[in-house]
C-alpha cells in the first residue's frame, strides 16, 4: 500500500516534469538551444495564474490567459535573444551563458513583481482527494496526469500529422537547407518557443495548485527534465516523457529504503551508470539536427 | 563681469554643496544589516529588513540619537555565506561601519572571523545554529540557539508522548543543528530515533517523506524546517494517521491548519504591544508584525541603546566600543522581551505552546527530576 501510495506520486511528479522534458526536447532538437530558460518561462506561468486568480478570475480564464503570456514570453525569448545571438554567430556555449541570465532574470522578475515567498493557491477543491485503486491522489494531481498525458499526445499528433509540425521537423533536421527552401526556420523557431512556453505553463500551474509556488524550486524540476531528456535520447518526445516518470518514480521509491539524504544521488548515479552504458539513450532519436 | 565671476560661484556653490553632504555625512551614524534580500530566502529577509526600517525610522523621527541620524546601509546575501563575506567587506572596507546585523546561521558564521579581524560588532536576531555561541567574541545572539530550545521540547516530548520519535529536518545549518540537539538530548534521556529524513530548504513537496514517516509509526515527530510550512502542513492533512508532531520556534507557522491541531513547539518568549503592531501593520501594510520583524525591530533598538551609551561616554562609535557598552549594560528591556547576556547569548525563557483550533496555548511544565 505504502509503495503503490509512493510510486502513484512519484508517476504524478513524472507526468508534470516530463511536459517540461517533452517541452524542452522539442526546443533543443528544433533551434538547438540548451534553453534552460525554460525553468525561469514555468516558474513565470504558475505565477501569472496566481496573481490573475487573487484578482478575481475564475481558474479556467486565469490558467489560460497564463499560458498565452508564457508562450509571448518564449516568442519574444526566441526573436529578441536567441534569434539576434544567432545572427550575431553566437557559439553554443555564448547561448546557454544568455539562457542562464534569463533565467536568473526571469525568476528575480517573478520575486520582485509577485513576491519571494512560497504562495499557496485560493482554490476551495485543491486539497479535496480522490481515490483511485488503492490510492489516493488529489484533485490537481489527477489534473497533472490527465492534462500531461494529453499535451504527450496532442504534441506527438501535431509534430507528424500536421503542416505545421512536418514544417518544424523539417527545420529541424537541416535548417539551412530549409532557409534555402523558403521554410523560414527564424520564424518556425519562434513558433517552437511559444508551443514549448505555453504548454509548460500547464504543469506549471497544476503544481503549484496542489503544492505552493516558489520562484527557485524550478531548477530541480528542469535539472530532471534535463536527464530525461538526455537519457530517453535526445529528440524523443516519448522517451524524455517516460524516462522522467521513471526517474521521479526511483527517485520516490528510493526514499523507502534509503535515508533521503541519498535518495537524489543514488537515483541520479543510476542515470550516470545508464548514460555510459547506453550514450545515445534508451529511445531512437526521432529527429535528428543536421551537423 | 557676472560672466567672469560665473566660474568662481559655480566653483563655491560646489565646494559648499560638497561641505554641506560631507557634514551631513559625519552628523549620520551608519550601521549596516546583511540580509537575504533575494533567493529562497528572501521571505524570512525581507520581513527582518522591515523590523531593522521600523526601528531607525522611528528613532530618526524622534530626532536620531543624540541629534545624530542613523543610517542602515541594507546589503543583500542571497541566502549565501559567500556573498556574506562580500557584503561584509563592502560595509567595512567602503563605509567604515562599526557594527552591523546579519541574518542566517551559515552567514553569520562565515562573517564571524572577519568580525573579530575587523573589530565589527555583529549582531544576529534570528540565526540559531549552536556554532553561533562562540564564533567570534565580537558576534552577539540576541536568541537562543537551537540546543536551548531542543533540549526543552526533547524533554517535554519524552515525558508527555512517548519513546519513540522521527525526525524530518531541513537540510541546512539551523535545521541540521535543530535535528542534532534534539536527538542528543532526547537519546541521552532515553528515547529513540526511529527514522530520520531530510528536505531541503524551498521544498514544496513533502508527500514522500510524509508517507514514510507515518508508516514508520513513531509516537511524535520533531520538526526542524524553517521554511515552507504551510504547504507541509496542508500535505500532511493528505496523509492518514500523520503521528503528533514538535518543534522549535520555526514551527509557529504551523499554526492554523485543522492537520497541526495539537501539535507542539517551543516558543521563545516575546511579545508586541497592540499599538506598536499597529503602527508597524498601517507602515507596511501587513496584517501582524511577525516574528523575525519583531526580533529585528528589537535587536536594531538595542544596537541604538549601545550607540546612544556610547556617545553618552564621550567616546567614538566603533566596534570595540559598542561591545563593551553591550557587556557593560547586560541587561535589555523592552515590550518585545528582556534580553540578558552572561555569554554571546541571550538568555531568554523558552515556552512550550501547543496549537489550538483558534489559538495557541501555553503548556505549564515543569521537568521531572
Amino acid at each position: 500500500m505504502l509503495l503503490l501510495q509512493i510510486l502513484a506520486d512519484g508517476f504524478v511528479t513524472g507526468c508534470a516534469v516530463g511536459v517540461v522534458a517533452i517541452t524542452f526536447a522539442y526546443v533543443y532538437s528544433t533551434t538547438g538551444v540548451f534553453h534552460v530558460a525554460h525553468a525561469g518561462v514555468y516558474t513565470f506561468g504558475a505565477y501569472v495564474a496566481w496573481y490573475l486568480l487573487q484578482q478575481g478570475l475564475p481558474f479556467l480564464p486565469a490558467a489560460a490567459i497564463s499560458i498565452l503570456s508564457c508562450a509571448a514570453v518564449g516568442a519574444l525569448i526566441q526573436k529578441y535573444v536567441y534569434e539576434t545571438l544567432a545572427r550575431r554567430h553566437a557559439s553554443p556555449l555564448v547561448m546557454l551563458i544568455a539562457a542562464l541570465g534569463l533565467l536568473a532574470v526571469l525568476q528575480n522578475i517573478v520575486a520582485m513583481a509577485f513576491s519571494p515567498n512560497i504562495l499557496q493557491f485560493d482554490l476551495p477543491w485543491r486539497l479535496e482527494m480522490a481515490m483511485v485503486g488503492t490510492v489516493f491522489l488529489s484533485y490537481p494531481q489527477i489534473a497533472v496526469v490527465v492534462t500531461s498525458l494529453l499535451i504527450l499526445a496532442g504534441l506527438m499528433w501535431f509534430s507528424s500529422s500536421t503542416l505545421l509540425g512536418q514544417r518544424i521537423r523539417a527545420v529541424a533536421s537541416n535548417p539551412s537547407l530549409a532557409e534555402v527552401t523558403r521554410l523560414r526556420p527564424n520564424r518556425v523557431f519562434v513558433i517552437v518557443l511559444a508551443i514549448a512556453s505555453g504548454l509548460v505553463a500547464v504543469p506549471a500551474i497544476l503544481t503549484g495548485v496542489d503544492q505552493a509556488i516558489q520562484p527557485y524550486t524550478s531548477i530541480l524540476v528542469l535539472l530532471s527534465a534535463v536527464i530525461a531528456v538526455i537519457a530517453g535520447g535526445i529528440g524523443s518526445l516519448i522517451g524524455a516523457f517516460v524516462l522522467a516518470i521513471v526517474i521521479s518514480m526511483v527517485l520516490n521509491v528510493s526514499i523507502l529504503y534509503l535515508p533521503g539524504r541519498w535518495s537524489l544521488a543514488f537515483t541520479y548515479t543510476i542515470f550516470i551508470a545508464f548514460i555510459l552504458i547506453k550514450p545515445t539513450g534508451l529511445f531512437r532519436t526521432r529527429v535528428q539536427r543536421a551537423s | 563681469m557676472l560672466a567672469k565671476l560665473k566660474p568662481l560661484l559655480c566653483a563655491a556653490g560646489g565646494l559648499l554643496l560638497a561641505m554641506s553632504v560631507s557634514a551631513a555625512a559625519d552628523h549620520d551614524i551608519t550601521i549596516g544589516a546583511i540580509l537575504p534580500l533575494t533567493g529562497p530566502a528572501a521571505p524570512i529577509g525581507l520581513q527582518e529588513q522591515q523590523g531593522v526600517t521600523f526601528a531607525v525610522d522611528r528613532a530618526n523621527a524622534d530626532g536620531g540619537v543624540q541629534g545624530h541620524k542613523i543610517k542602515v546601509l541594507f546589503e543583500d546575501s542571497q541566502g549565501k555565506p559567500d556573498q556574506g563575506v562580500l557584503a561584509f567587506n563592502r560595509l567595512v572596507d567602503l563605509n567604515d561601519v562599526p557594527a552591523t546585523l546579519t541574518a542566517y546561521s551559515s552567514i553569520s558564521i562565515a562573517i564571524a572571523p572577519l568580525g573579530t579581524r575587523r573589530e565589527v560588532l555583529i549582531i544576529n536576531p534570528a540565526a540559531q545554529s549552536d556554532k553561533l555561541a562562540d564564533a567570534s567574541p565580537f558576534l552577539f545572539n540576541t536568541i537562543p540557539l537551537v540546543r536551548d530550545e531542543a533540549a526543552v521540547v526533547a524533554r517535554y516530548a519524552l515525558e508527555k508522548l512517548g519513546k519513540k520519535a522521527a525526525v524530518i529536518y531541513e537540510n541546512a545549518a539551523a535545521g541540521i543543528d535543530g535535528a542534532e540537539d534534539f536527538k542528543k538530548v532526547f537519546v541521552e534521556a532515553g528515547g529513540e530515533i526511529i527514522t530520520e529524513e531530510p528536505v531541503e530548504f524551498g521544498q514544496t513537496n513533502f508527500r514522500s517523506v510524509l508517507l514514510k514517516v507515518a508508516a514508520a509509526k513513531p509516537d511524535f515527530v520533531y520538526i526542524s524546517v524553517t521554511q515552507g510550512q504551510e504547504a507541509f502542513a496542508e500535505q500532511v492533512g493528505q496523509i492518514p494517521n500523520f503521528p503528533v508532531a514538535v518543534g522549535n520556534t520555526f514551527s509557529t507557522p504551523f499554526f492554523g491548519y485543522p492537520s497541526t491541531v495539537g501539535w507542539y513547539h517551543t516558543a521563545i518568549k516575546s511579545g508586541i504591544t497592540p499599538e506598536l503592531e499597529a503602527e508597524f501593520n498601517e507602515k507596511f501594510d501587513t496584517k501582524e508584525m511577525g516574528f523575525f520583524s519583531r526580533e529585528y525591530f528589537n535587536s536594531t533598538n538595542i544596537l541604538i541603546q549601545l550607540i546612544d551609551h556610547v556617545l553618552t561616554a564621550g567616546k567614538e562609535v566603533t566596534g570595540p566600543n559598542l561591545r563593551d557598552a553591550l557587556l557593560e549594560i547586560k541587561t535589555f528591556k523592552s515590550g518585545i522581551a528582556d534580553i540578558t547576556f552572561e555569554t554571546n547569548t541571550a538568555q531568554r525563557e523558552v515556552e512550550i505552546m501547543q496549537h489550538g483550533e483558534k489559538e495557541r496555548i501555553k503548556i505549564d511544565y515543569t521537568p521531572s527530576k
